[in-house]
């Protein structure tokens, strides 16, 4: 039989944020996910040119990854996100990419980026393009499975 | 012989007595690094590539009763918090050492507490922003000789640190005034300058007999700026003092034996070829293990005609002298990107009645090389098969590759229609159409110029993410069994189109033509290949046989909630992901899953999991907010045993956390 146990102290920090995303979230819930056509394929293949500029020489053309850069596709990337919002995501790329000069890329760069990363990660596309607000961002949740 | 005389005689061998009790120990008669007395002194256990614990107090039993000891969030050891904790920390004498942050400081904490005793931080200004390998790292070294007790690691910046143990204060003794500047006094000059000439080690360094050996690292490298880089050599140094003993040349110069492996002169310029990876010594023997990266330019090598030795093999040297006992390249020609990407495990087998000193090569391509430690003649045959001959302009192939006759493969890595996921035969005739715009074929399938129109590039398994990389594997020396994770589902695309000239001088450089996403390789979000995704496997050395796998991880919340899949019974499916470290104790192997889920019936989270080591089946499980970003390891204090585990991926910053058993199961 397979069985698991929670460790209740583990996820008291985790429960914590929990309740303060909560609270966010009645104020300003996040009314979409990344199954709603939150991109434009313009923007995706804005995004295209930046990523094979700025992040393929790490995280692969494939967006495979590679020995130190993780993958940015599949379902260990969707895995780990799944839950999120795309503000998270945003913000995380912001705070730490490139590698070697952290927060150097310019916030539109960075949203068309995930607008690419969505796309590879077969999203569908739509009319109008990702907001690069972090406001606008946090509307929107990654989900690995359609809803 | 007068009274006096005897006396003085009697006097003099108490004088010895008390200075042997009292002073330096030689590396001589110390004792190997071990766990044996519920401690985890080197970064693997041992320097022997174990990471083997004889405690038994976690058992099948109570492994789900696991709680919290401890926790220990590393975000302020740095300019900014870290998602990608790698560290494996070191436990002695109820001190736990780890690296740490994305300023790579090194911290020590109470071992029952997690309270921190004392924190060391190099700010290494624009040298450290440059590095190739920056980040927490994945550890450090512990020596003593009984009396100083000495902490030694390697920063971003590719300096050599020597800290007291106790204090964490540098030692002034060693090199000037407690480091060693790891980018000079290498036999070449590290270009462009000193400040950000690319050459770094993330691992952890490791010390036998007094001598630290130091790998070297580089960016990743399938799309270099230049064929020339600088080389990475391995060095010993003189734990005492910091002063370099010997240095081997991964790529020989010439005179050397080796350098015409190197054709038109190429050695002279081509670089990388470190050990990014961890180095293994048998402090017994003492003999080093290196396990050797690719040459520059991961999958083109027509800048570098020949075999390249010493290019993707194991290399074993004297550890006083650093001299090559015997080598094996286990890749000729490397153009997949299968550096050794693990640690070499020393095993002391039985085959065939015949005891052999033995070391395993876990690999990407998810075959476990097995030789002959001591001669370097393989443990079992390996046979030089014919590989197919690619068609790159300017690319050199070899036309043979060894492929071992025992133990067989643990990973899958190739690729074929019937590999292809078939969960429907809708599922499968559109994995059949995105396949069908590569090219595919067994290991050492060549890679290929990307074509807009097709095919786009060798679909291959195993290189870059794919069979055992980092985390390595462990041994059990009870059962002489090798217990290792690999991934089976991670595709690398082995395509090249020629860099922009501002770019990069190779003549080819991995990339996709035609762009617009095409390298997406999935199937409505679903691997493009049959499950298992990754396994856990036991392979015993004594016969070379696989004696258990099993599917390693929860099966992932895109395939179990699709929606082409309602209906379907599908066994758990394991994750792809290569970073899942294994720990072996007494009766259990350790590892956590690679990936996050939230299956029906617990929060969301990534599980570590406990398997009975004889049968593989699994005994017990427990939920971590993150997955396991590190190998785990364990030790006893105060009765108790510990499991420490680094998590971090994805939102989740990186933090230490300990588990024992509560008070009353023990």
């Amino acid at each position: 039989m397979r069985r698991f146990a929670m460790l209740a102290v583990v996820f008291a920090a985790p429960v914590l944020v929990a309740a303060v995303s909560r609270e966010r979230s009645l104020s300003r819930p996040a009314t979409r996910t990344v199954w709603d056509s939150v991109y434009s394929a313009a923007q995706a293949a804005r995004g295209e040119t930046a990523y094979v500029a700025a992040c393929a020489r790490c995280h692969a053309a494939s967006l495979g990854g590679g020995d130190e850069a993780p993958p940015l596709a599949g379902t260990g990337f969707l895995g780990n996100w799944s839950g999120q919002t795309l503000a998270d995501l945003h913000d995380r790329i912001r705070t730490t990419m490139p590698s070697d000069d952290p927060g150097t890329f310019a916030r539109p760069l960075i949203t068309d980026v995930v607008a690419y990363m969505l796309k590879v990660n077969g999203f569908p596309a739509g009319a109008a393009g990702l907001p690069t607000t972090t406001d606008s961002l946090k509307e929107i949740i990654v989900r690995a499975s359609k809803p | 012989m007068a009274p006096n005389a005897c006396r003085v005689i009697r006097e003099l061998s108490l004088l010895t007595v008390l200075l042997l009790s009292t002073t330096n120990v030689s590396a001589q008669t110390r004792p190997p690094f071990s766990t044996t007395k519920g401690e985890w002194p080197s970064y693997t256990g041992d320097t022997r590539g174990s990471r083997y614990s004889p405690l038994d107090q976690i058992t099948a039993r109570n492994f789900n009763s696991l709680e919290v000891a401890w926790r220990f969030k590393t975000d302020s050891l740095g300019p900014r918090p870290e998602f990608k904790l790698e560290s494996t920390p070191l436990m002695v004498g109820g001190v736990l050492y780890a690296t740490a942050g994305t300023g790579r400081a090194v911290v020590a904490l109470d071992a029952a507490t997690g309270a921190q005793r004392w924190v060391h931080r190099e700010d290494e200004g624009p040298r450290g922003a440059a590095a190739p390998r920056p980040l927490s790292g994945r550890g450090l070294a512990y020596w003593t000789d009984g009396r100083q007790e000495r902490i030694l690691y390697i920063t971003p910046g590719y300096r050599l640190i020597a800290l007291d143990a106790k204090t964490g204060a540098t030692i002034p003794s060693f090199g000037t005034d407690g480091v060693v500047d790891l980018k000079t006094d290498i036999d070449q000059t590290i270009l462009p300058d000193i400040v950000t000439g690319e050459i770094g080690f993330q691992g952890a360094p490791v010390v036998g007999r007094d001598i630290i050996v130091i790998g070297a690292a580089f960016r990743e490298g399938t799309a270099p700026r230049s064929f020339k880089n600088n080389k990475g050599y391995i060095r010993g140094f003189d734990v005492r003092t910091g002063k370099r003993l010997w240095i081997f040349h991964t790529i020989p110069k010439q005179g050397e034996p080796g350098y015409d492996t190197w054709e038109k002169g190429s050695a002279e310029y081509t670089g990388n070829t470190g050990v990014w990876t961890q180095i293994t010594i048998d402090e017994e023997l003492g003999l080093v293990y290196l396990p050797v990266e690719s040459p520059t330019g991961d999958y083109y090598g027509g800048h570098r005609p020949g075999n390249n030795l010493y290019g993707e093999s194991i290399v074993c040297l004297d550890l006083r002298t650093g001299a090559k006992k015997w080598h094996y390249q286990i890749v000729h020609h490397p153009i997949w990107d299968f550096d050794l990407a693990s640690a070499p495990i020393l095993a002391d087998i039985t085959v065939g009645g015949r005891a052999v000193k033995s070391v395993a090569v876990p690999t990407k391509q998810g075959i476990l090389y097995v030789f002959d430690r001591v001669t370097g003649k393989p443990v079992w045959p390996f046979e030089e098969k014919p590989v197919e001959k690619g068609d790159v302009p300017g690319e050199w192939y070899s036309p043979t590759q060894p492929m071992p006759t025992k133990p067989p493969a643990y990973a899958k890595n190739g690729t074929s229609v019937d590999d292809l996921v078939d969960f429907t035969p809708d599922l499968k005739a559109q994995a059949v159409a995105i396949a069908s715009r590569f090219k595919l074929g067994p290991i050492f399938t060549p890679p290929i110029v990307s074509k807009a129109e097709g095919p786009i590039a060798t679909l291959a398994r195993g290189p870059t993410n794919g069979g055992t990389n980092w985390p390595g594997g462990a041994y059990d020396p009870e059962t002489h069994t090798v217990y290792v994770a690999s991934s089976n589902s991670a595709p690398s695309v082995l395509g090249l189109v020629q860099p922009a000239k501002d770019r990069s001088d190779m003549d080819w450089v991995a990339g996709i033509a035609g762009g617009g996403g095409r390298g997406g390789l999935t199937v409505q979000g679903l691997p493009l290949f049959k499950p298992p995704y990754g396994t856990m496997s036991a392979i015993n050395l004594d016969r070379g046989e696989i004696t258990w796998q099993v599917a390693h991880g929860e099966t992932p919340d895109a395939v179990r909630n699709h929606e082409a899949l309602k209906g379907l019974t599908i066994p758990r499916t394991g994750q792809p992901g290569f970073i899942v470290g294994t720990l072996v104790t007494k009766t259990l192997v350790i590892a956590g899953d690679p990936q996050v889920t939230e299956p029906p019936g617990r929060p969301r989270g990534a599980m570590l999991r406990a398997y009975d080591k004889k049968t593989g089946a699994e005994v017990g499980a427990v939920l971590l907010p993150a997955p396991t970003s590190a190998s785990p390891m364990t030790y006893s204090l105060g009765g108790r045993q510990y499991i420490v585990v680094a998590v971090s991926g994805g939102p989740y910053s990186g933090e230490f956390i300990a588990l024992r058993l509560p008070s009353a199961e023990r």
